[in-house]
């Protein structure tokens, strides 16, 4: 069975400095055995600005089995699945011990968004991208968290709508947009400038 | 002598005895070892039953114990890290020294447990699992330092118990790899789950068979229980108690001269048939209208199927049936014939090949499976012959001679899916020239038909109606049977040598290892004995430098004479009829 006492205490650590470290953890029903959990992109990487929501699952034996976590949002990184969002990390493996917790562990998972490690690839096109041609990889990551991980801001199709209205054929603007990594700005830089 | 010719015992074979009785006499009692067929009393290979399977670990443990100062526990880890090997172990001591062996295997030894926080019922600590407080005897502090609640670690311990990982159960703080104290394993889940400590112990107790290349469980079915454990060379051919003889390296049958790998595909290819299978596709064609598979017959490419429908033997089409010996009316097909035929004419090269080798190998394999009532009737025979007033009373050379042809037959028949191999395509197309192909096989076969001359000379001398002879007939018998056994011996050892330097010692591929050749039969393991005293016995026995081993030096610091830590051979055996079990022999000999 699952620990409930202590995924209650977890929660409750988690939510107590969610403002310092910017992790939440939240259930999705009243079952404690699947929650979500948040995670800010880290400053200083093409991720920054994107927020990521990551499925979390709990097996009978937590805390002594590890958790099972997903990324919800979609993310361009060498060790996590373009496709299902499937992650590739030690602890979440045969590294897990049960003196982590859900927030230790998605601090991890934060941490591998700023250090990716293309030799243990979970996605061996992002990999590939990521070794051979480094900057495509940076405007690709920035893309796709402009896309998938930024709620607020505005959409891919109405800066692309912005861009064609200002006179642009709508494929390039498209295509500038990617290459900035979705910034508007840069993309109509671009777009003047070549 | 009349006799000569009959049993055709060649000139150059005569040197083996003298016609008078005396010399006979004299070469039997000079090469006794030769022509007697006991086996040694004590083999170095080992049965390891039930019950003795703890004392054989025990061995290893009280060496390593003793080698290191170390409790049973860190012993054990070590030994399972290392898979049993107690010279591997020693290396990487001699090497890395003991705490970078310590370290790769996770053991955590504490010099001065810690003083500072002991716990006792009085004091509280807070689980970091639970996170719930605990009181001092309900939580436990592993070796490495690590203390968290009793019902915590439990639990953790059931759940790699149930994972199959009790032989490497970590301590469960974040990245401490300290391997779990198993006598706290074992007491901690055994407050709960008995069945689960049992099983635990028999894990690690099974750890010696199953993380051990030297011992292996026997592969009798039904199981008989045992495991066989040998000494130095796993390429070998044992016996276990219960009779049943294999190869220790890939637990088929025993199949020496044939590699394991040779032995492999021979018997695939035995079981599967291809060969008939190949045949039939090379031979025959399915009719295009009832499917059944027609053979050809004569020269033309028209066939005809007893359903009668005629089609293109080429293209395998339905046709008319006029045609010439060019053309069949109503279809023309392009295919080049001559391709199709060159592919006919390979595979049934590959076929007969096939069946050169495979009946050869059968008709020996088949003798041996009546070996059982050959016996009875020349045994029969050997007591009809002491029932009579002859001078000769004793008759061990008749068991002697059939046991001698029992071993060579199955050396013979196993040579056959050697030579296939050996001077086949399949493992050493490139490893040899088609000119030294056939040399050494020339060689090899040369060999072989000496050996099966011999083996058949000597089934003939055994099945004469000995039992009816007056005294000189059997005397001369006796002979034969006695010559032709030693020259057969001499003749398995000259083939064993020719493989193993001539044929696979020539080649770069180091995948062929052949069982050695055993001339008294396959060795039958002896028992490992249950009641061993494992009491500790004299570190200095082992150690000349006296005491505990002080080799904690970082790698690479040179030999080990000069720092009076070198190991000595260590004494092999501890006494008559004492003889050490776990042993491998000798510790790195450095004088
Ligand atoms: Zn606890
Ligand atoms: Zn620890
Ligand atoms: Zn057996
Ligand atoms: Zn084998
Ligand atoms: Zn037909
Ligand atoms: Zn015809
Ligand atoms: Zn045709």
């Amino acid at each position: 069975m699952i620990d409930f006492a202590r995924v209650q205490k977890e929660l409750q650590e988690c939510s107590r400095d969610v403002e310092a470290s910017g992790i939440k953890v939240a259930p999705k029903s009243d079952n404690l055995g699947r929650l979500t959990g948040t995670i800010p992109g880290p400053v200083g990487t093409p991720y920054e600005g994107g927020t990521f929501q990551i499925d979390i699952t709990l097996p009978d034996g937590y805390p002594f089995e590890p958790p099972k976590m997903q990324f919800a949002t979609k993310v361009w990184h060498p060790n996590i699945s373009s496709q299902s969002g499937a992650i590739c990390l030690d602890i979440l493996k045969d590294q897990w011990s049960p003196a982590l917790t859900l927030k230790t562990a998605l601090l991890s998972v934060q941490a591998l968004l700023s250090t990716p490690e293309p030799g243990d690839p979970q996605d061996a096109v992002v990999a590939q991208q990521y070794l051979r041609d480094y900057q495509t990889f940076v405007g690709t990551a920035r893309y796709w968290t402009e896309t998938f991980a930024k709620t607020s801001s505005l959409g891919v199709e109405e800066k692309v709508q912005k861009l064609v209205e200002m006179g642009f054929p709508e494929a390039l603007a498209r295509s500038a947009l990617e290459s900035v990594g979705g910034d508007e700005n840069l993309a109509l830089e671009k777009l003047c400038s070549g | 002598m009349e006799g000569e010719e009959d049993y055709g015992v060649s000139e150059e074979e005569e040197y083996f005895y003298a016609d008078d009785g005396d010399s006979l006499d004299g070469l039997a009692d000079n090469d006794d070892s030769a022509l007697q067929w006991a086996p040694p009393k004590v083999s170095a290979t080992k049965v390891i039953t039930k019950e003795s399977l703890l004392a054989a670990q025990r061995e290893d443990l009280r060496r390593v114990m003793e080698l290191l100062s170390l409790k049973e526990h860190h012993a054990r880890t070590l030994l399972i890290h290392y898979r049993w090997d107690v010279e591997k172990l020693l290396a990487v001591l001699v090497e890395k020294g003991k705490s970078c062996l310590f370290t790769e295997a996770g053991v955590t030894v504490v010099e001065n447990l810690d003083d500072d926080m002991p716990l006792t019922s009085s004091s509280t600590i807070t689980c970091d699992i639970c996170i719930e407080d605990a009181s001092g005897d309900n939580a436990t502090r592993m070796e490495c330092g690590h203390c968290f609640c009793n019902d915590c670690w439990t639990e953790h311990f059931i759940i790699k118990i149930n994972e199959g990982q009790s032989r490497r159960i970590q301590c469960m703080a974040h990245r401490c790899s300290a391997i779990c104290d198993e006598a706290i394993v074992r007491n901690l889940v055994s407050r709960r789950h008995p069945d689960l400590a049992e099983k635990f112990d028999r894990f690690l107790l099974e750890s010696y068979i199953e993380d051990n290349k030297m011992v292996k469980w026997c592969p009798s079915t039904p199981h008989c229980g045992n495991a066989i454990r040998v000494e130095e060379d796993e390429f070998c051919e044992v016996e276990c108690s219960c009779g049943l003889q294999f190869c220790f390296s890939c637990l088929s049958e025993a199949h020496s001269p044939c590699s394991c790998l040779m032995w492999e595909r021979w018997s695939k290819k035995c079981h599967d048939e291809s060969e008939t299978v190949n045949w039939i596709t090379v031979h025959t064609k399915p009719c295009p209208k009832c499917h059944k598979p027609v053979e050809k017959n004569g020269g033309c490419n028209l066939v005809s199927c007893i359903c009668g429908q005629s089609f293109c033997w080429v293209c395998g089409g339905a046709t008319g049936r006029d045609h010439t010996w060019s053309r069949i009316t109503g279809h023309s097909c392009g295919r080049y014939k001559e391709d199709r035929e060159k592919q006919t004419e390979r595979a049934k090269r590959d076929l007969y090949r096939y069946m050169h080798y495979h009946n050869r190998f059968k008709a020996h394999t088949d003798s041996f499976k009546l070996e059982s009532k050959l016996k009875e009737s020349i045994l029969d025979k050997v007591s009809i012959a002491e029932e009579r007033e002859l001078r000769l009373k004793d008759f061990s050379w008749v068991t002697n001679g059939l046991n001698r042809l029992f071993r060579s037959r199955r050396v013979l028949s196993y040579s056959y899916p050697f030579a296939f191999y050996m001077f086949g395509e399949e493992f050493f197309k490139d490893e040899m020239t088609d000119e030294e192909r056939e040399i050494k096989k020339n060689l090899f076969e040369d060999q072989q038909q000496q050996l099966e001359s011999n083996v058949e000379k000597l089934s003939m001398f055994l099945e004469e109606p000995f039992q009816q002879f007056n005294q000189d007939k059997v005397m001369e018998i006796r002979m034969h049977v006695i010559n032709v056994s030693v020259i057969i011996d001499k003749l398995c050892q000259k083939m064993y040598e020719c493989i193993e330097s001539d044929l696979l010692g020539s080649l770069h591929l180091g995948t062929h290892h052949i069982a050695p050749y055993k001339s008294k039969g396959i060795e039958r393991a002896s028992e490992l004995s249950s009641c061993r005293n494992t009491k500790l016995g004299s570190t200095d026995e082992y150690l000349p430098c006296g005491g505990t081993l002080e080799c904690d030096r970082p790698s690479g610091s040179g030999s080990s004479d000069d720092s009076g830590c070198s190991y000595r051979k260590r004494a092999k055996k501890e006494g008559g009829g004492f003889f050490d079990l776990n042993l491998p022999a000798e510790i790195v000999d450095r004088n």
